[in-house]
């Protein structure tokens, strides 16, 4: 895998939100909102269905364009196109669909190629899968998967890939509580790589044992702000 | 394995993917091949085994093409903008394409596990695009046909064997070069006009039919022939009609020019596509690639309602409803409403509809006119007539397709047949009805009034009947062995079928019968008989609605 280290440990943000919003005709999914995300940092999205998290979370992955406001990461502004947020942001939420012939290893495969893993990929790939409790599913066709291991292959699929910022939408759903705890510990290990994350949780447990920082979402509109528990205490 | 601080720089693993890829689904491209192969064995057998009397038919049909008759120069007048709004159309239906499919379009799994990674686009789209150009072409050389059989039809074009086929070869390469072009034009418009590819359709679609009402006023009237030149240099809908004008005896002499013209500009849009391929925006992609996904599997499953669905997912707006009617204070009129809401709010369904119907109108009037040859204008008026009436019919289609929907409402769910036939009967009343009592009292035929009120109500029973067929069952497909084959084909077509079969094919009778009769006494019987016809389909349909809601 190609990766020039950054030795020197910006601190500077990566992702940067100002005043986004996001109109469907007359229908305002999404009121004006800021976001900033520094490295090492989690930021969990809360909220009620419908209160915009997914929106918001399409809009800071480049994958849906803002009416209002400007998402900037790294400075520049950001498009889903750009080789660099195709590069540097891993997104996973929206059910994907699969191969029909391709096994769980060889999806995985794929994508760490894609990435450059180059000769490294296979290796990559077993301990990805160990990592994401999918190493006896590694031959398996996805289609027989169970709903949860079929989350976790999609979790497996943005951690076999370089990554600076990961944006994650529900990636509790279809998890039992064992597997929302390995979650958790993965998530603070990538805060502790420098990773930022960007999360949209409904898991409030989850939120509050991974996230630094917490917006409430009510309508598309921010409704309570800082740790999670203070941002949820805001709004009771 | 996690992330750092490191700047990452995407190498180029283009290559190396794709090579992955084709080396991981090699054994599922073989037997696609092998599939294709074993399919196009299939149709060269039924062609050769059940065709060949048509093929000797076509031949025959070839050598001795009909010869020109007293109309014949009336309708040469009509062809420069006749084939100009044909090949229109299809430049209007390849930007509808473009609109939720297009000629740039990969495969759901591709767009979910290569579209986010940093692979070059143009490698992965642009061998997708030439694909699409290519079957776009092949198509194209096939819709080619269409015109030549109108033109051979009506005695123009042919006078053996030999200009038949030159007519046809030269329809054919027209055709092909606009379909190349329009997917070209399809492509660039994917990538940098995509949100304006919505307006396009309906504004192509009146540019067709204004085309194709002067065509009518041509061979009616004897216009200025400048109109027929302007057309025919003002686009390369013109440029591709012009070659076909030419050897059917019209008046295009710069014919080789135009076709020349033509093939310019679809290299150039081919080209300008083939750039703007690699341009297409993820989202754009990922939208179309989830549409035909969930297409597939529709069609996969023999599942039309599940096709039409998987379309309008993919071509949705989105936004509120603006145009609301007060609900009604009587219960009995909900269900009224709520049809009479939904037929608002979808205004292209009721322009649709609108157009059937007096498409429908127009070929009643001239069975009416002539008789002796009613039959083939009836059963198109009858069938256009059906379409408009199911497509008014979305309500209860909707009620069909989950039971779960009027879980809610007031009324007996067997009973909810009845209750959704009151809008589009209405509905039929005003697009079709009106018109078409208004031409038979101007015309002097007003004994034909009962017989189209008892038609309108029999056609929305029929549309009842199929919206509530259900789901396709499975044990359709296993049918019964027949010494022509298994019976589960025949079976899953009449589950289709059923609604049109039993409205419009005994009304094709009846309408035959006082068409031909023409005296006013001899329409009451079959008024009657298409009351009780009517009554019979709504019966039918409250009893598939029962089995639906306890099967």
């Amino acid at each position: 895998m190609t990766r020039t280290i950054d030795e020197t440990g910006s601190r500077d943000p990566l992702l940067v939100l100002t005043g986004v919003s996001r109109s469907y005709g007359p229908l305002h999914a999404l009121k004006p909102v800021d976001l900033t995300v520094l490295p090492g940092q989690c930021f969990a999205l809360l909220g009620v269905n419908g209160s915009g998290k997914s929106t918001l979370l399409r809009i800071a992955a480049g994958r849906d364009t803002p009416s209002s406001g400007q998402v900037s990461y790294r400075g520049k502004p950001l498009r889903e196109d750009a080789l660099i947020a195709r590069a540097e942001i891993a997104v996973a939420g929206e059910v994907s669909s699969t191969y029909p012939d391709l096994t769980v290893r060889e999806h995985l495969m794929l994508v760490a190629v894609a990435h450059g893993a180059g000769a490294q990929a296979a290796g990559l790939v077993d301990s990805t899968l160990a990592e994401c409790r999918l190493a006896d599913h590694g031959d398996a066709l996805p289609g027989s998967l169970s709903s949860g291991q079929r989350q976790a292959l999609q979790l497996a699929a943005v951690l076999v890939r370089p990554r600076r910022v990961l944006i994650l939408d529900e990636p509790e759903q279809r998890l039992d509580p064992g597997a929302r705890r390995w979650l958790a510990g993965l998530l603070a290990k990538e805060k502790a790589a420098g990773a930022a994350v960007l999360l949209a949780t409904h898991h409030v447990e989850l939120a509050e044992a991974v996230a630094d920082e917490a917006v409430v979402l009510l309508d598309g509109e921010v409704v309570g702000r800082g740790t999670p528990t203070q941002a949820l205490a805001g709004i009771q | 394995m996690a992330a750092d601080t490191a700047a990452i720089t995407p190498a180029d693993t283009t290559d190396e993917t794709i090579r992955l890829l084709r080396e991981l689904r090699r054994a599922r491209s073989r037997k696609q091949i092998a599939n294709l192969a074993y399919w196009l064995y299939l149709a060269a057998f039924a062609l050769f085994s059940y065709g060949g009397w048509l093929v000797a038919a076509i031949v025959r049909a070839l050598r001795r093409p009909p010869l020109p008759v007293a109309d014949t120069p009336m309708l040469l007048r009509a062809v420069p903008a006749g084939l100009a709004a044909l090949a229109l159309l299809v430049l209007v239906f390849l930007l509808w394409d473009a609109r939720w499919r297009g000629p740039v379009v990969i495969a759901q799994p591709t767009a979910d596990w290569l579209l986010d990674t940093p692979i070059r686009r143009d490698r992965l789209l642009r061998p997708r695009y030439r694909v699409s150009v290519l079957r776009f072409a092949l198509a194209g050389a096939a819709a080619g046909l269409v015109p030549v059989a109108l033109l051979l039809a009506a005695g123009l074009g042919g006078s053996g064997l030999g200009s038949s086929l030159r007519l046809a070869g030269v329809a054919m390469l027209t055709t092909a070069l606009l379909a190349g072009f329009g997917a070209g034009v399809a492509a660039w418009a994917e990538a940098h006009a995509y949100s304006r590819l919505r307006s396009v359709t309906p504004a192509g679609l009146l540019a067709v039919t204004a085309l194709a009402g002067l065509a009518v006023l041509m061979a009616a009237v004897r216009l200025p022939v400048a109109i027929s030149t302007v057309l025919l240099w003002s686009g390369p809908w013109g440029w591709a009609a012009q070659a076909p004008v030419a050897l059917a005896g019209g008046s295009a002499r710069l014919w080789p020019v135009a076709t020349l013209l033509l093939a310019l500009a679809a290299t150039a849009a081919i080209t300008l596509g083939d750039r703007a391929a690699a341009d297409v925006p993820a989202a754009v992609l990922r939208a179309r690639a989830r549409t035909l996904g969930h297409m597939s599997a529709a069609v996969f499953n023999l599942d039309a309602r599940r096709v039409t669905t998987a379309y309008r997912g993919g071509t949705a707006a989105y936004g509120r409803a603006r145009l609301r009617i007060r609900p009604p204070l009587s219960r009995q009129l909900v269900l009224p409403w709520r049809d009479l809401t939904a037929l608002v709010r979808t205004p292209s369904r009721l322009t649709w509809s609108a157009l059937l119907a007096l498409a429908s109108v127009g070929l009643g009037a001239l069975a009416v006119r002539a008789p002796h040859a009613a039959l083939l204008p009836l059963t198109g008026a009858l069938a256009l007539g059906y379409l408009a009436a199911a497509g008014l019919c979305e309500g209860a289609r909707l009620d069909g397709d989950d039971p779960r929907r009027s879980a809610q409402l007031p009324f007996r769910y067997d009973s909810l047949a009845r209750w959704h036939a009151i809008v589009p009967c209405l509905a039929l009343a005003v697009l079709a009805g009106c018109p078409a009592a208004a031409l038979a009292i101007t015309t002097g035929h007003a004994w034909l009034l009962p017989l189209i009120a008892a038609t309108i109500a029999v056609l929305v029973g029929g549309a009842l009947v199929n919206s509530f067929r259900g789901e396709l069952e499975g044990e359709m497909f296993e049918g019964f062995d027949t010494p022509l084959g298994n019976s589960s084909g025949i079976t899953i077509m009449l589950w289709y079928v059923t609604g049109p079969l039993l409205a419009v094919g005994p009304m094709i009778i009846l309408w035959s019968a006082a068409v031909t009769s023409g005296r006013a006494s001899r329409t009451l019987p079959e008024a009657v008989l298409s009351a009780a016809l009517a009554a019979w389909l709504v019966h039918i349909a409250a009893g598939r609605a029962r089995r639906l809601k306890s099967p």
